[in-house]
């Protein structure tokens, strides 16, 4: 009679032991599944039980607020300033998780007033739990300035202080609106924003590569004058059309004329009427190697440490010793040379910045709930991309763009601006329309870039100085002249 | 173990339950208050009047069961006062009385030991079915006592007597009166119904007249699944049934046959009954049908995940999102709150009990008594796997109460004369 007891016995332990399967997998295994599915009503009440940190623009304008909503003991996430800015602010939602700002500043917004032991010790203690909360470097009403003069054109505004590296202004268009992503029903409105052609939750400031076209020139001018030992006055043959040795093809210049009247051109004519056949000479003459170098001493190839993943700019993805024609189309821009406007904003700030190009930064402070600073970031520098009298003689051909050249419509009435034009080839479509510059020449304070995909509503007849230069103009006379 | 370790185990229980209470005073941010003095002290009322009545009547008896029992109460009285202190006042009540019948019943065996029980075990048998059908009585009569459905489950009485109004679940003791009857009829007709009188195949199958238990049982099973809609419950029944018969015949005989019967019954209850068609699909993918048959197993799973491997913390977790949390789901809050560490421990004691359990029967020399002590001990165990594993998806969810930690009076009073009847028979094979 004790064997049938027995198998009963075994029967039940191993009953238990796979219970004790089943509580494993459950708590230990597929524990982040579950507990973080959406219907779990513990990650809703987790977001919305407690406060979440404000975050604020320089001047402490709200940005991202946390409301309490009345007699319920919750606090609703939400974004006054609209799609304005989707980019960089991102959102906290419940079913698309965090993005942008709120995810990378997650761990300082997220209220300290948690459920762990010690923190419920600290509250009983009294301690203060209420979130940090993180203050800017954007500056709300040039954000809203460059998103105007944008006009809801897709593309890309980014805008920095070229001495510290805080970006003031990040715009990319089109943007989205955080607040509609926020609640537990966001469900459609975040498919169709992820369905949108348009791609309105791409960051174009980071994370897009455009080819550069003749904004590329200031690095093609300043290898030339760091690597090429040439000057501003060093002359080139000035052809419409010039044939490229070993093929078939040629390089001409936008209106297919030639650089000015003269039989030979100087560097700086050609830099100011952005001439690609005088740029095409002068890299042929200097060569791949210096160009690469010139390149990479921008950051090409390397990874910009910022808030966010920023893609690298690349300069060619083959060595361009051997190819002539595809080192003349990569000086100007062209050919397998992509960048990133934040990257483009760098180099026009790198030049103002005499030659020094700062490590970028979002947040200025992070501060607690009575606005006393608990941490701020320092300025560093990220690279020298070149000497100081190359950046010195850069800005003065940059000047002399808006003043007199391709970049006219960046010209401000009483402030010396310095910009270079560029207008990316697009093999059957529009071209890009690309700004750089910075203002005032003399004591920088801004540096911008900006790019119009495919030419905007302009199309075909898009050009940087066109197209971007106005662009770039408002948004400065903005921060110059507020 | 000594009867001193008992007790001084019993002593660490009752102070785990009152600073698992105070713990939740303090989650909750309340001043630790009286609740933390009361616990300790209907704790180690009632715990320690059963370990002195153990002393007194059957200082032989196993000194495991009592403090792995009073250790499950604390964890699942701190647990039902998380999530609802009023309940747990309730509960406390219960455990009082609980101990009370206990004591009851080891001074009642004290002198003609259980084999006082074998002489009523047709007193045992009727006032089984009519407990069983109790829970049928008109909800609206003129007698005090009256049945009541709860959550679509007809298995609870009502006692109206005007001044005391009461409710309990006539199925939890009723489980105790087969089990008593089962010992006593099999202990006697054993070798009757372990004679193999034709052979059929490969099997040896009984004399047909000595199947018609079986039979009865398995309608009386079915029958109380039907009409009070109690899955758990009538497989509870049936197996523990099943397995008393498989322990006095050692045939495996009745093994196949009590499983092809239950087949049978499961297969036309899943075909005829709505209910039981959305417990299966409950179970199989709760999380497709969230919003319907699969919330409550979901948000037990969320529950445990939640907790993940070392919980929330008593107190610091959201258990009352789980449906029934107090009576059906109490496995799932405490494991939210007190994480993996603390569900493989309440394993660890269920498996310890069931181990203590069958361990006596194996030692008892008298039938009777080793009948009494496997049946107890199966079913005791068998209704923890089942609720636990309804939980955690082992198997489809059945409404049955968790041992010691659920919320419930005739589940905690139950369970306690259960422990008590074993400590008895262990105490009589040592005497």
């Amino acid at each position: 009679m004790n064997s049938p007891i027995r198998r009963l016995t075994l029967a039940l332990l191993i009953g238990f032991c796979l219970l004790l399967v089943n509580v494993t997998y459950i708590q230990a295994l597929a524990t982040d599944r579950y507990r973080d599915d959406p219907r779990n009503a513990r990650v809703q009440l987790a977001r919305s039980e407690r406060e979440r940190g404000l975050i604020l623009d320089r001047n402490d304008v709200v940005l991202a607020n946390s409301e309490a909503q009345a007699g319920a003991g919750t606090f609703v996430r939400t974004y006054p300033f609209g799609g304005l800015l989707g980019h960089p602010v991102g959102f906290s939602s419940l079913l698309f998780g965090d993005r942008g700002l709120e995810q990378a500043y997650a761990n300082d917004l997220r209220s300290k007033q948690d459920l762990t032991i010690s923190n419920v010790i600290a509250g009983v203690l009294g301690n203060d739990l209420h979130p940090e909360n993180i203050r800017l470097t954007i500056d709300v009403a040039l954000q809203q300035a460059a998103s105007e003069a944008l006009a809801g054109q897709i593309g890309a505004v980014v805008a920095m202080d070229p001495s510290t590296g805080a970006i003031l202004a990040y715009v990319s268009s089109p943007g989205f609106d955080p607040s509609v992503l926020v609640g537990a029903t966001a469900g459609p409105a975040g498919d169709a924003l992820d369905a949108d052609p348009d791609e309105p939750l791409r960051d174009r400031v980071a994370n897009e590569l455009y080819p550069p076209g003749s904004i590329f020139k200031i690095i093609t001018a300043a290898a030339a004058l760091e690597f090429g030992e040439m000057t501003a006055d060093s002359t080139f043959a000035n052809p419409a059309s010039l044939a490229l040795p070993g093929s078939e093809s040629t390089i001409s210049n936008a209106d297919g004329r030639p650089c000015g009247s003269g039989i030979e051109v100087t560097l700086a004519r050609g830099f100011i009427s952005s001439c690609n056949t005088t740029f095409a000479q002068a890299a042929m003459e200097i060569g791949a190697g210096a160009l690469k170098s010139q390149a990479e001493n921008f950051g090409f190839g390397v990874e910009i440490p910022f808030t966010f993943p920023v893609i690298p700019s690349s300069f060619s993805p083959v060595d361009l010793s051997d190819d002539l024609p595809a080192l003349a189309q990569s000086a100007i821009g062209q050919r397998d040379v992509r960048v990133t406007p934040l990257h483009m904003a760098l180099m026009a700030a790198g030049i103002a910045n005499r030659g020094q190009i700062m490590v970028p930064y979002l947040v200025a402070d992070i501060v607690d709930g009575d606005g006393k600073v608990i941490s701020s970031t320092e300025p560093t520098v990220w690279r020298r991309a070149v000497n100081e009298a190359t950046a010195a003689i850069l800005l003065e051909l940059m000047v002399q763009t808006v003043d007199s050249g391709t970049g006219t419509n960046a010209r401000i009435d009483g402030i010396r601006v310095a910009g270079k034009t560029g207008t990316a080839e697009n093999p059957g479509q529009p071209p890009h329309a690309w700004f750089v510059g910075f203002a005032p020449a003399d004591q920088p304070t801004i540096a911008i870039a900006v790019i119009v995909e495919f030419g905007g509503v302009q199309g075909d007849e898009a050009s940087g100085g066109r197209t971007a230069a106005p662009i770039a103009k408002e948004t400065l006379e903005r921060w110059l002249k507020p | 173990m000594s009867r001193t370790a008992e007790g001084a185990l019993i002593l660490a229980a009752a102070m785990l339950g009152s600073f698992g209470v105070a713990l939740v005073n303090i989650a909750s941010r309340q001043a630790i208050g009286d609740d933390v003095a009361l616990t300790f002290f209907v704790m180690i009322t009632a715990f320690g009047a059963l370990h002195a009545a153990v002393r007194r009547w059957a200082p032989n008896g196993s000194p495991y069961l009592i403090p792995l029992a009073a250790l499950l109460t604390a964890v699942g009285l701190s647990e039902i006062y998380r999530l609802n202190p009023a309940m747990a006042s309730l509960q406390k009540w219960w455990l009082l009385i609980g101990a009370g019948l206990g004591i009851l019943a080891l001074w009642g065996l004290s002198s003609g030991g259980t084999q006082l029980l074998r002489r009523y075990r047709y007193i045992m048998l009727l006032s089984a079915l009519g407990l069983l059908v109790l829970p049928l009585l008109p909800q609206r009569w003129p007698l005090p006592i009256r049945g009541l459905a709860v959550n679509g489950s007809r298995l609870w009485v009502s006692i109206d007597l005007g001044v005391i109004q009461m409710r309990f679940q006539p199925g939890e003791i009723v489980k105790l009166l087969i089990v008593g009857f089962l010992a006593s009829f099999l202990a006697e007709r054993h070798e009757a119904l372990a004679m193999r009188t034709r052979k059929f195949g490969p099997f040896e199958l009984p004399e047909p007249r000595q199947m018609i238990p079986i039979l009865v049982a398995w309608f009386a099973s079915f029958g109380v699944m039907i009409y009070q809609r109690d899955l758990g419950a009538s497989l509870l029944l049936f197996s523990t049934f099943i397995a008393m018969m498989y322990v006095a015949t050692a045939r495996n005989t009745y093994l196949v046959v009590g499983g092809g019967l239950f087949t049978l019954g499961s297969v036309a209850a899943w075909s005829a009954f709505t209910h039981v068609q959305t417990r299966l699909e409950a179970w199989l993918v709760p999380f497709e049908h969230y919003e319907t048959t699969g919330y409550q197993i979901s948000n037990g799973i969320f529950a445990m995940a939640s907790g993940s491997l070392s919980g929330t913390g008593l107190g610091l977790g959201r258990p009352s999102l789980i449906a029934f949390a107090p009576t059906d789901f109490i496995f799932a809050a405490v494991g939210e709150e007190l994480g993996l560490v603390g569900s493989v421990l309440i394993l660890a004691i269920y498996a310890l009990m069931v181990s203590v359990g069958m361990g006596i029967a194996l030692r008892s020399r008298d039938l009777f008594r080793k009948l009494l002590a496997a049946g107890l001990t199966f079913s005791f165990g068998l209704q923890s796997l089942l609720i636990i594993g309804g939980i955690v998806r082992l198997f489809p969810l059945t409404g049955i109460t968790l041992p010691f930690m659920s919320y419930g009076g005739s589940s905690l009073v139950s369970n306690l004369v259960l422990v008590a009847l074993l400590v008895q028979i262990s105490h009589e094979e040592r005497v």
